[in-house]
C-alpha cells in the first residue's frame, strides 16, 4: 500500500520478525542440550515469526478498517486488548497448522490440543503486546503532531481573516458625511476646512497603514481617535460633546490598531446619532492594578437586538485575546438607563 | 415657482444644499427641518411640493417620517451611502442624491420633477380648498415592513379592511397600512372611492365589470380580477351617483 507510513511498517513488521528469529536461534544455540543449531530450531524459529507476521497483519488490517486508532483512548483500549487475544490465537493455530505440515514441534505432539495453544499464546502474548502498544503509540503520535498542525494552521488563518476584516472597517457613510460637510466648510470656514482635510487624510491613512500592524501605540490611536471626533463634530455640532480623560503613562501602551477608532464609531453611530438633542461620548485611559483600562462611554441606549453587531463585539474580544491572551477582556453595558459604557482590559506587559 | 423644504440633521449638510440650489431659481427654499419631527409639522403647515429628505436621522428615518405624512409631496432623497435602503426604491424609480452632491445630478433630478409637473396640468392650482381631503393626484408613501412604495391615489383600486389595518391593493401588490377603513373613507374623494361594503372601498375609476348580484346587490370586478360585492343599501347610492 502506497500509502504514508507503510514503509515503515514494512520495515518494523520484517525487522522485528527477523530479529525474533535471530533471538530464537541465538537462544536454541545456548540452551540446547546439543550446543549446536538444528534445522529443527530454524524451521520452529521462522514458523514462529511468520505466523507472528502474518496474524500482526490481520490485526493491523482490522485496525485501519475499523479506524480504531481514531477511537477515544476509553473507546478503544477493550478493543485492542479483544484484538491482541484474537490475534494471539490466531498466531498460534498458524503455527500449529505450519507446524504440523512441515513436521516440527513433534516433542509437544503428546500435549493435549489445549496444552499446546495455551503456552504458545502465552509467548505470542509476550510479543504481540508490545506490538499494538509500539502500533498504537506510533499512530496516537502522529494523529496527534497532524491535528496539532492542522489547528495551527486553521487558527492562523482564522487569526489573519479576523484582523483583516476588523481593520478594515472604516464607514464609508462617515467618510462621505465627512466631505459633504468639508464641502459646505469651505465657503463658511475656510481654515476649518483645511484642517478637516488634514484629519480626514490621518484617519484614512492610518486605517491603510493599520492592515500591517499587529499593535500600536495607544497615543498614536487617539490622535485618530481624536481627529475622528474633530470631523464627527463638524458634523453634528451641538449635538455631539466629547470629553477625554487620559492618564499620560497610558499613552506608551501597545493596542490594536482602529479598535478603539471602531468603538468610538460604534458610540456614534448607535448612541449620538439617533439622539434628537445629542449626546456626549467619554473617553477614559488609565492603569488599574496590571490592566490598561479602557473606557468609551456614550450617551445612549444598548439596543436588544445586538445581533447585527455582534460580529463586531465578539470579533473585538477575540483580537484582544489573540493578541493579549485569555486575560484580556472586552464588555459593553448599560449604566444608568441612558449611557453605554464599553470597556478594554489590556493586560499590562510589566517586563517592559 | 416650486415650494421646497430641506430635512437633514446636518446644519451644513442643508446649508450645502441652499447652496447648489441658488443655482435654480425656480425652486425656493421654504423651510428647513432637523429632524423626522420637524420635518413632519414643517410638511403639514406648509404643504411643499417638494422636500430633499435625508434616510438616517436621529429619532426616526426618513422613510419612517413618511410613512407618518398623510399626503406624501414629491421627495428626493439625499443620503451619503445606503445602498440597502435605496434597493426598496427600485420599483418606484423614484430619483436620490448621494452626498456630496454632484450639481449635474441634482439639475438631472430637478428636471425629472419638471416633467412630471408639467404632465399633471392640475398640481398646485389644486390646492385645495379643503386640503383634508385627498386628491386622486395625490400620492402616499406606503411603507410595508422594508418594502416601499409611492403610490397615486388614482392607481389604488381597492382599500381593503383587515383588523386596524387596510389592505391597498394596487399593481401586483398589496400592502397594509396601519389606518382603519373609515378614517380612509372620511379623507378619500367620494366622486372617486366608494365605499361598496363594510369591508372594501373601491376605486370607480378602476372597475372593469358591474354585475347584478342576488338580493338585489351588485357585483364588481376590478381591473385586478378582485371581485367586490356592493351591499343592498350601498347600491342604490351607486347607482345614483353612475347615473349622474
Amino acid at each position: 500500500m502506497p500509502k504514508s507510513g507503510s514503509k515503515y511498517y514494512w520495515w518494523c513488521q520484517i525487522g522485528g520478525w527477523a530479529f525474533l528469529v535471530l533471538i530464537l536461534i541465538y537462544a536454541a544455540l545456548t540452551t540446547s542440550v546439543e550446543q549446536r543449531v538444528t534445522e529443527q530450531h530454524i524451521y520452529n524459529a521462522l514458523i514462529v515469526a511468520v505466523s507472528g507476521l502474518i496474524s500482526t497483519h490481520i490485526f493491523r488490517e482490522v485496525i485501519r478498517r475499523r479506524g480504531w486508532i481514531q477511537l477515544p483512548v476509553d473507546k478503544a483500549l477493550p478493543k485492542f486488548l479483544v484484538g491482541i487475544l484474537l490475534t494471539c490465537v490466531a498466531g498460534s493455530l498458524l503455527r500449529m497448522v505450519f507446524g504440523s505440515v512441515i513436521g516440527v514441534g513433534a516433542s509437544l505432539k503428546t500435549a493435549t490440543f489445549t496444552g499446546r495453544l495455551v503456552p504458545m499464546m502465552a509467548e505470542y502474548g509476550l510479543m504481540i503486546f508490545p506490538w499494538t502498544l509500539i502500533y498504537y503509540v506510533y499512530h496516537y503520535i502522529d494523529k496527534y503532531s497532524k491535528q496539532q498542525l492542522d489547528t495551527l494552521k486553521l487558527e492562523a488563518l482564522v487569526k489573519e481573516l479576523e484582523l483583516k476584516t476588523i481593520k478594515a472597517h472604516i464607514n464609508p457613510h462617515f467618510i462621505f458625511n465627512a466631505l459633504n460637510s468639508i464641502r459646505a466648510l469651505i465657503d463658511e470656514n475656510p481654515v476649518r476646512a483645511r484642517t478637516a482635510v488634514t484629519e480626514l487624510s490621518n484617519i484614512l491613512r492610518s486605517s491603510m497603514q493599520a492592515e500591517k500592524l499587529e499593535t500600536v501605540t495607544f497615543e498614536k490611536e487617539l490622535n485618530i481617535v481624536k481627529d475622528y471626533l474633530a470631523l464627527e463634530h463638524i458634523r453634528f455640532e451641538d449635538r455631539l460633546q466629547v470629553e477625554y480623560e487620559i492618564d499620560e503613562d497610558t499613552l506608551d501602551q501597545p493596542v490594536p490598531p482602529m479598535m478603539l477608532q471602531t468603538l468610538v464609531e460604534n458610540a456614534i453611530k448607535h448612541g449620538i446619532s439617533r439622539q434628537v438633542d445629542g449626546g456626549k461620548v467619554k473617553i477614559i485611559s488609565d492603569f488599574k492594578e496590571n490592566y490598561h483600562e479602557l473606557v468609551i462611554l456614550n450617551t445612549g441606549v444598548l439596543n436588544g437586538n445586538r445581533n447585527k453587531d455582534g460580529f463586531g463585539l465578539a470579533s473585538t474580544q477575540n483580537r484582544l485575546q489573540i493578541l493579549f491572551g485569555q486575560k484580556a477582556n472586552f464588555n459593553i453595558r448599560e449604566v444608568n438607563g441612558n449611557t453605554v459604557e464599553a470597556r478594554v482590559l489590556i493586560p499590562v506587559d510589566l517586563t517592559k | 415657482m416650486i415650494r421646497a423644504v430641506i430635512i437633514d440633521d446636518e446644519r451644513l449638510a442643508r446649508n450645502e444644499l441652499k447652496k447648489l440650489l441658488l443655482d435654480f431659481p425656480e425652486i425656493e427654499v421654504i423651510a428647513e427641518a432637523a429632524n423626522a419631527a420637524e420635518g413632519i409639522e414643517k410638511v403639514d403647515s406648509l404643504n411643499p411640493d417638494l422636500i430633499f429628505l435625508d434616510i438616517q436621522m436621529p429619532g426616526k428615518t426618513g422613510f419612517d417620517m413618511l410613512a407618518e405624512l398623510e399626503r406624501a409631496p414629491n421627495v428626493i432623497f439625499t443620503t451619503a451611502y445606503d445602498e440597502y435602503a435605496l434597493k426598496a426604491f427600485e420599483v418606484n424609480a423614484l430619483d436620490y442624491l448621494l452626498k456630496p452632491v454632484e450639481p449635474k445630478r441634482l439639475a438631472d433630478a430637478l428636471q425629472k420633477l419638471q416633467v412630471e409637473e408639467d404632465k399633471d396640468p392640475i398640481s398646485d392650482h389644486t390646492i385645495s380648498v379643503n386640503r383634508s381631503i385627498l386628491n386622486e393626484h395625490d400620492q402616499v408613501f406606503v411603507k410595508d415592513g422594508e418594502r416601499c412604495w409611492f403610490v397615486k391615489l388614482s392607481d389604488i383600486r381597492l382599500f381593503e379592511s383587515v383588523g386596524n389595518y387596510a389592505k391597498v391593493y394596487f399593481g401586483p401588490n398589496k400592502p397594509l397600512i396601519l389606518k382603519s377603513l373609515n378614517a380612509l373613507e372620511e379623507r378619500l374623494d367620494e366622486k372617486v372611492f366608494f365605499r361598496a361594503n363594510r369591508k372594501h372601498i373601491v376605486n370607480l375609476r378602476l372597475i372593469e365589470k358591474i354585475e347584478p348580484y342576488f338580493n338585489g346587490g351588485l357585483l364588481l370586478e376590478m381591473k385586478g380580477g378582485e371581485k367586490i360585492e356592493v351591499s343592498r343599501r350601498q347600491t342604490v347610492k351607486f347607482k345614483e351617483m353612475m347615473s349622474l
